[in-house]
């Protein structure tokens, strides 16, 4: 009985990955334009979805980025980018960024959005 | 005043090099110099944080100095000419604020491919200067109405909490939150708390792999770590968050955190330990955190907690924590071990989530019976203890809309008597059930004014816990 309810507990919580394994429309190549990344990202305490995005040297990357709560900031220190996203319902901050420089871009939220807000990082990998 | 120094050498000796050179070279490089002091300026204007960034200012102000200001910031990248009209981004500035703009689609073009401009290079200190950036004050506020059946009502302003951080460099900052519990602190013991419940720096090393030490919030279940009002629902954190796990739990150690890839993050952490003696019937670990206060370390903790949220809207969590806990009682050390898994799940208008937490503390019977000898009490301290509470909410209105009414119901089970070493017998009041009905209502979405109707039982046929109806008010900023 008591390993049925540990059973129940991990299905409950892990089926979902399981369709977390599906392509993510999060990223997206424009039909119109090859080199061109669509982003679009989800910030909310204390994360971004997708966290990490990793692109070829030459490619466009468009964020569309939107707040499911607070403000957040959205920092590439390398690339001097520092923006607000605004509240949920406020709308999208878009964000033109040409990786045609290889190398790691570390973005994080610059804008202080509660007790995790130093969690909220993440990668673009240009390769 | 040492930099203004530096800067009239500067131009000083650019002045006497151009005395030795053509008419034609001398208008290039007069230019240059123009460039150079506009550079220069702005520096001087960061410096003295006369630069904060007013939205007015910046759209007055012309795209060639946006892009000096952040290209002498960080030296390898280059705002493009802003593509369309309106406000203007900033470079970071001394407060470290984004760039205030309209709430509408925004656009930013930048490049991260372009080597530093050696003539729009500048000196290495302006380039620390411009690198060490302060954040603003931050923080949140609890306002609450509660009424316990049978029971006097009272007001409470439940938490005042501030929280700031700083940047060093672009890799080692510091983050602390600052808490006021019950608005009065008189150090006397009943009334309210001052707690630094974080106060920490990070050395970031690589996305998967960055270093943190100070005070820190132990990473475990859903409320430990993000407790905003707007956050949660209910007025007060759930039952769960109270009895099995003691939110807030907060301590001193050090540990490792990083991003892996595929959407999965994870912290792990050794922390001071819990202090045993203080365990007890009722209220399980909570009497037993030592806060950071002179936290004895005879024994350590570890703590980590991983989390999926690779998927919009999901996130998963799975936490531990274990530690021997029994340094201030002779010749007991019992081992603490805690188990977590949590959930949360946005779909349309619908808002659930869930926790499980497991507690189990080794060498009970001993440490119950040295503490009925010490302090003439049996705590009658539990060998496993163990709460779980699913939630569903429901959006009135839109989700992605600002102005927003949340209807929500939570059933709560937690037992902090679950179960008993030989010998021992369980409290059945302590073994507790909970339907908390309400809504929150979002004026706008840092702001939440709340409302719940909590309905408890227990499984004693002689005491009865008392329902209570809350009222909140909670805000972020």
């Amino acid at each position: 009985m008591k390993h049925k309810f540990w059973l129940l507990i991990f299905a409950v919580l892990l089926a979902p990955l399981s369709a977390a394994k599906a392509p993510l429309p999060a990223l997206a190549k424009t039909a119109e334009e090859p080199n061109v990344r669509v982003v679009n990202m989800v910030a909310e305490r204390f994360f971004f979805v997708p966290s990490r995005i990793t692109v070829s040297a030459g490619t466009t990357v468009k964020f569309n980025i939107r707040s499911a709560d607070t403000n957040h900031g959205f920092r590439i220190r390398k690339a001097g980018i520092n923006v607000v996203v605004p509240k949920r319902g406020g709308g999208e901050t878009k964000v033109v960024f040409h990786a045609t420089q290889k190398g790691r871009y570390d973005f994080e939220c610059s804008k202080p959005c509660g007790a995790g807000h130093n969690m909220m990082r993440g990668t673009i990998i240009v390769k | 005043m040492r930099f203004h120094h530096i800067v009239l050498l500067l131009l000083a000796a650019s002045g006497l090099l151009e005395a030795q050179v053509t008419p034609e070279a001398q208008q290039k490089r007069m230019e240059e110099m123009e460039r150079r002091i506009l550079l220069l300026e702005e520096q001087i204007r960061q410096l003295e944080g006369k630069d904060a960034p007013e939205p007015g200012a910046q759209a007055a102000s012309p795209p060639e100095i946006q892009a000096t200001a952040a290209q002498g910031a960080q030296a390898d990248a280059v705002l493009e000419p802003v593509l369309p009209p309106g406000p203007v981004p900033a470079g970071p500035g001394p407060n470290d604020e984004p760039a205030a703009r309209e709430p509408t689609s925004q656009t930013l073009a930048a490049t991260g491919d372009q080597p530093p401009d050696a003539q729009l290079s500048v000196p290495s200190m302006d380039d620390l200067a411009s690198s060490e950036t302060r954040l603003p004050v931050s923080g949140y506020m609890d306002f609450h109405f509660n009424k316990v059946r049978n029971e006097g009502s009272q007001l409470d302003m439940h938490r005042f909490v501030l929280l700031f951080g700083h940047s060093f460099t672009d890799r080692i900052q510091f983050w602390s939150e600052i808490e006021i519990e019950h608005a009065f602190v008189s150090g006397e013991g009943e009334l309210g708390e001052l707690e630094v419940e974080q106060a920490f720096v990070d050395f970031l090393v690589k996305p998967w792999l960055n270093f943190r030490g100070g005070m820190l919030l132990a990473p475990v279940g859903i409320q430990n770590e993000r407790h905003e009002p707007p956050s949660y629902q209910g007025v007060e954190r759930t039952f769960v968050d109270t009895f099995i796990l003691p939110t807030t739990w907060f301590d001193s150690g050090a540990g490792i955190f990083g991003d892996l890839g595929n959407g999965f993050v994870y912290r792990a952490y050794v922390m001071s330990p819990l202090d045993a003696s203080r365990f007890d019937a009722g209220e399980g670990l909570r009497g037993g955190r030592q806060k950071g206060f002179q936290s004895v370390t005879q024994n350590v903790a570890y703590t980590g907690r991983l989390e999926y949220h690779g998927m919009p809207g999901l996130a998963l969590g799975g936490s531990f924590w274990t530690g021997n806990t029994g340094f201030s009682v002779p010749g007991i050390n019992p081992r603490v071990r805690v188990l977590e898994f949590d959930g949360r799940y946005g779909i349309s208008r619908f808002e659930l989530r869930g926790q499980f937490a497991d507690v189990d503390i080794s060498q009970t019977s001993q440490l119950n019976t040295f503490l009925q000898r010490s302090a003439g009490v049996n705590p009658n301290i539990a060998r496993n203890m163990r709460g779980f509470y699913w939630e569903t909410g429901y959006h009135l209105r839109p989700r992605h809309l600002p102005h927003d009414v949340l209807a929500f119901f939570r059933y709560e089970n937690f037992d902090t008597q679950r179960k008993m070493a030989r010998g021992f017998l369980p409290l059945r009041q302590f073994d507790r059930q909970a339907w908390v009905l309400g809504a929150t209502y979002y004026p706008e979405p840092d702001i939440a004014v709340k409302f719940d109707y909590s309905i408890l039982r227990n499984e004693s046929s002689i005491i009865k816990p008392h329902n209570s109806l809350n009222l909140g008010l909670g805000w972020w900023f």
